[in-house]
């Protein structure tokens, strides 16, 4: 605990150095990201230990309002501090290249101070143990990543993005305290160890408290259809921002979900078919409204909501499996949703930070507008490659490692024979949600990077890689996704040893089995097959071609014309013949007349069901204005009739007690 | 115990370039005409081989590496599937996922290397092969999980083996449901009539051949041979679901193999025969009713 106690300190003195030495730029950016690397280093560091150990760090209390304030490391706490401080380790490092450009016109120091502190509300919120605690740093997470949110604030949208943001986090605080509420109903105190002890809260009150954090977590989360607000915020913030906000702070809805089922036991059935059905029309719509995207942050925004239906996908088969009795079917599910937690933390902020090197080196975010960049931004290219092949959860890359591990939750609910067997259709949609993934990656990296420039003007410049502060995180974020995908069993073993630890069904049966490691090194030599069977292939081409001259000529334009840049396939029909076959659910909206064409996206969710009932909301209450006309007697005679609906309502419950 | 396995692997990638000239040779008798020699694709990969290449000037390093990654995950594909019904090179729990992520990333290296032409024509037929693939995965998936409930087994050398055999009685309608979807699926991912027409020659009707329109030489060589083994996984799949292998002597299951993926061979060009291309809008249909086959099959298990 004293370790995480110096990352929290090295943390704050990277914000204060940032701040203080603002008028000495280079020193400033300097001491930041000395502070934040050694912040983060020794953070991770006690985090490895605790998941090694596998037993609770001390915790730290003191006694404050609202009673005692626990905080302490438990390894799920501890599985959730990695990305947080490895994500924010990369993204921060990255932010001081990103942000070095408007320091001319913008308070950056300010930015990257929030961003610290952002990390701290972060490091709160999975390290508190106890109600007032959590909800304090979920306050402070929720707050400063509104500011940070804001930082382009001279833009209209992203002041309605940041607005919508931060009305939707505080019904999800409101959820929370609900929840908390109903949680303690019977509880003697407020420490997460005195609300789980015995699980004694009531049936209906526990009902009560799933149903509100399904809501509170799931905003959080951005689970469809509680997700309208996060692809605006996330699109508006600074990219580093994005990065941590769609890698790691979605994360903590997970946490929460997790947290709290470790405080009431096994779950009912209906919590699990509840996960499991908002994971699977996450998964399916996340990556339709993805698609259909044609801001670059806003298609990755959307690919979150996918990615966290996969991981409610196995969070729900993992519920399942406990309250079914299939101890080896819940390992499979939440273990899998426990590594896609960590996998996407790192492929989505390579990707964030991708889309930001592409933006500061082009001006541009609009897919439609960019290509050609591969040849110019040779790095950024593959760093972004990387990252799409592990969000599509192909192998060899970590996005298939957890994909794997939730497929195979999946079927073996099906083999299981018990109620949850019906569960095994949610492999067909992972499948459906891993192929439309692809076509949506094929598309984001066949129009940014390969062809030709849509856009350019000739004679300019070319786009150029950014500088080395920017690419070492994104190359190191590549480096892990490899690593975890080559070596599965690197992760697999903390990641069933929590879960073991949650006491939520796992037995030592299911646990004592060791086929997994067995499996899991499988996977490394399939990695390893593949990867040596393509530089061989690589090598054996280069052989066979050597001394004969490849002869280099124009693309073959079918005996047509020389194709243009302008002739090239756009991204919009690239995906078009993959939307139409969704009809109204893609939610694009395509106006055509004899020489125009004009195809633009909308939110079904936000655009045809939130926006609609706001505005049939104010109108009835336009309406009700009339009723404050200003006139005396009228105001009197609504206290009366208050008065007498009170004195009605009084004698009634009188007499019914 | 590894010998077996990688012989039978062997075995089949020398026989997969004949199957899609067994495919044509067949549609061609059936229509009336001679048609190409059985062993034509043999001979056009060894002259493909010997040809140089011609570069499109606007590509870079991924449309080269594009057809060795093909070949690369398609032989590791191979590698995953228990070809003589008794044990494949490499099989562990959920090893299908891996056998589907494997076609996919072939599939994501080809499309991007279509991509990197710049060609508009390349662009559309990379459109319309990420589009088939999306309505041919979770066919594909619902046909394994055909096979999980059947055997109860997660790895394909389990579902594929020894215990196929047991279950086959009570388990027979589900899957010969589940082998008609996998034979619909083979013609979709093998770019065959009616999803795609291998013989049409106007590339806006093309799918599978307008993405490799600038590969030459040696590259597509490797993309027509990947095409060619992809064919015969598919066929070997079909084959192992209908005729439990793993029941047979070791000594006949190369035979009973060859023989299936020979009569599935024949099968597409049947089909190819007595049916046209389905109009582009059509084809979603197609895969849907393959996957319709496959849910039946799945809920007839599940009841």
């Amino acid at each position: 605990m004293s370790q995480l106690l110096l990352a929290v300190v090295l943390l704050l003195g990277a914000g204060a150095g940032a701040v203080l030495l603002s008028r000495w730029p280079r020193l400033a950016d300097r001491a930041y990201v000395t502070l934040l690397l050694a912040g983060a280093a020794v953070g991770v560091a006690e985090a490895v230990l605790v998941l090694r150990s596998g037993a609770v760090s001390a915790t730290l209390s003191g006694s404050l309002p609202g009673g005692p304030w626990v905080f302490g490391l438990d390894p799920l706490s501890a599985w959730f501090l990695l990305p947080i401080l490895g994500v924010g380790a990369a993204a921060g490092t990255f932010g001081v290249g990103y942000l070095g450009f408007e320091r001319g016109h913008r308070p950056v120091a300010a930015t990257h101070g929030l961003f610290i502190v952002l990390l701290l509300g972060l490091v709160g919120v999975v390290s508190a143990q106890a109600v007032v605690p959590f909800l304090a740093a979920w306050e402070i997470m929720a707050i400063s990543a509104y500011l940070l949110v804001m930082h382009e604030h001279e833009q209209a949208e992203v002041r309605r993005a940041g607005l919508v943001y931060i009305t939707l986090t505080h019904l999800s605080t409101l959820a929370l305290i609900g929840m908390f509420a109903a949680l303690s109903v019977n509880a003697t105190g407020r420490s997460f160890t005195e609300l789980g002890l015995g699980n004694q809260t009531p049936g209906s009150a526990r009902s009560v408290a799933l149903g509100l954090a399904l809501v509170g977590f799931g905003l959080k989360a951005g689970a469809v259809p509680l997700h309208f607000w996060l692809p605006g915020a996330h699109a508006a913030a600074p990219s580093h921002v994005s990065a941590v906000l769609s890698g790691v702070m979605l994360k903590v809805g997970i946490y929460g979900l997790f947290r709290l089922m470790s405080l009431v036991g096994a779950p009912p059935p209906w919590f699990g078919w509840a996960l499991f059905g908002v994971g699977l029309v996450s998964g399916v719509l996340g990556v339709v409204w993805a698609l259909a995207q044609h801001d670059l942050k806003r298609l990755l925004a959307y690919h979150s909501v996918e990615n966290i239906g996969i991981i409610l996908l196995g969070m729900g088969v993992g519920v399942l499996g406990v309250a079914h009795g299939q101890p080896a079917v819940a390992l499979l599910g939440f273990t899998g949703a426990l590594l896609h937690t960590l996998n996407h933390a790192l492929f989505k902020s390579l990707l964030f930070l991708g889309a930001g090197a592409v933006y500061r080196a082009t001006g541009r975010r609009i897919i439609d507008q960019l290509g050609g960049l591969g040849r110019c931004m040779p790095w950024t290219a593959l760093a972004f490659g990387v990252g799409s092949i592990a969000i599509v959860g192909l192998p060899p890359l970590n996005g298939f490692v957890s994909e794997w591990t939730v497929f195979q939750g999946l079927l073996a609910s099906g083999a299981s024979g018990e109620p949850l067997r019906y569960a095994v259709v949610g492999a067909a949609g992972l499948g459906l949600i891993g192929a439309l993934a692809l076509a949506c990656f094929t598309k984001l990296d066949g129009t940014l990077f390969l062809g030709h420039s849509r856009s350019a003007v000739p004679g300019a410049r070319p786009a150029r890689d950014p500088g080395a502060v920017m690419l070492a995180p994104m190359l190191t974020l590549s480096g892990l996704c490899l690593a975890i995908g080559m070596l599965p069993v690197a992760v697999l073993r903390p990641a069933r040893l929590i879960v073991a630890g949650l006491a939520i069904g796992a037995d030592g049966g299911a646990l004592a089995a060791t086929a997994w490691q067995a499996d899991a090194m499988r996977v490394t030599v399939l990695g390893g097959g593949l990867l040596a069977m393509i530089l061989l292939l690589l090598m054996a081409r280069h052989w066979l071609a050597a001394g004969a001259v490849a002869r280099v000529a124009p693309t073959w334009g079918c005996a047509g014309a020389v194709s243009t840049p302008r002739m090239q396939y756009t991204a919009s029909s690239y995906a078009a013949l993959l939307l139409a076959a969704f009809g109204p659910l893609a939610g694009t909206h395509i106006s055509r007349t004899a020489d125009t064409f004009h195809s633009s996206v909308v939110d079904p969710v936000q655009d045809g069901a939130v926006l609609p009932a706001w505005r049939l909301l104010c109108r009835t209450g336009d309406r009700l204005r009339g009723i404050q006309g200003g006139r005396l007697r009228w105001y009197l005679l609504l206290v009366i009739f208050t008065l007498v609906a009170l004195l009605f309502y009084l004698t009634k419950a009188g007499r019914a007690s | 115990m590894i010998i077996g396995p990688l012989l039978t692997l062997l075995l089949v990638l020398a026989v997969a370039p004949a199957l899609p000239g067994l495919a044509t040779r067949t549609r061609a008798l059936l229509t009336g005409r001679r048609g190409a020699p059985v062993l034509q694709l043999y001979r056009d990969l060894a002259r493909l081989f010997r040809k140089n290449v011609v570069y499109s000037r606007s590509t870079t390093a991924v449309f080269r590496i594009g057809p060795v990654v093909v070949i690369a995950t398609v032989l590791a594909a191979a590698a995953l599937l228990p070809l003589d019904g008794h044990a494949a090179l490499l099989s562990f729990s959920g090893d299908l996922v891996a056998f589907t992520g494997l076609l996919g990333l072939g599939r994501f290296a080809l499309v991007l290397a279509g991509l990197d032409t710049g060609s508009s024509f390349e662009g559309m037929g990379a459109s319309r092969e990420v589009t088939v693939s999306a309505f041919a995965e979770p066919a594909l998936f619902l046909c394994l999980t055909v096979l999980v409930l059947a055997t109860g087994e997660l790895s394909l050398a389990g579902m594929l083996g020894e215990r196929l055999a047991a279950v086959w009685p009570g388990a027979a309608p589900s899957l010969v449901l589940a082998a008609a979807a996998l034979f619909m699926l083979a013609l979709a991912e093998t770019s065959r009539v009616p999803v795609d027409d291998p013989a049409t020659h106007l590339e806006l009707t093309m799918i599978h051949e307008v993405i490799v329109l600038d590969h030459s030489g040696p590259e597509l060589g490797m993309i027509l041979f990947g095409n060619a083994v992809k064919l015969a996984l598919f066929g070997a799949l079909v084959t192992g679901v209908l005729v439990p292998l793993g029941q047979l002597p070791r000594w006949l299951t190369p035979v009973v193999l060859l023989a299936g993926l020979g009569v599935v061979a024949v099968g597409v060009g049947i089909v190819e025969s007595c049916m046209a291309r389905l109009r582009m809008n059509r084809v979603p249909q197609f895969l849907v009713a393959a996957s319709a086959l496959a849910v039946f099959g799945v809920i007839l298990l599940l009841r």
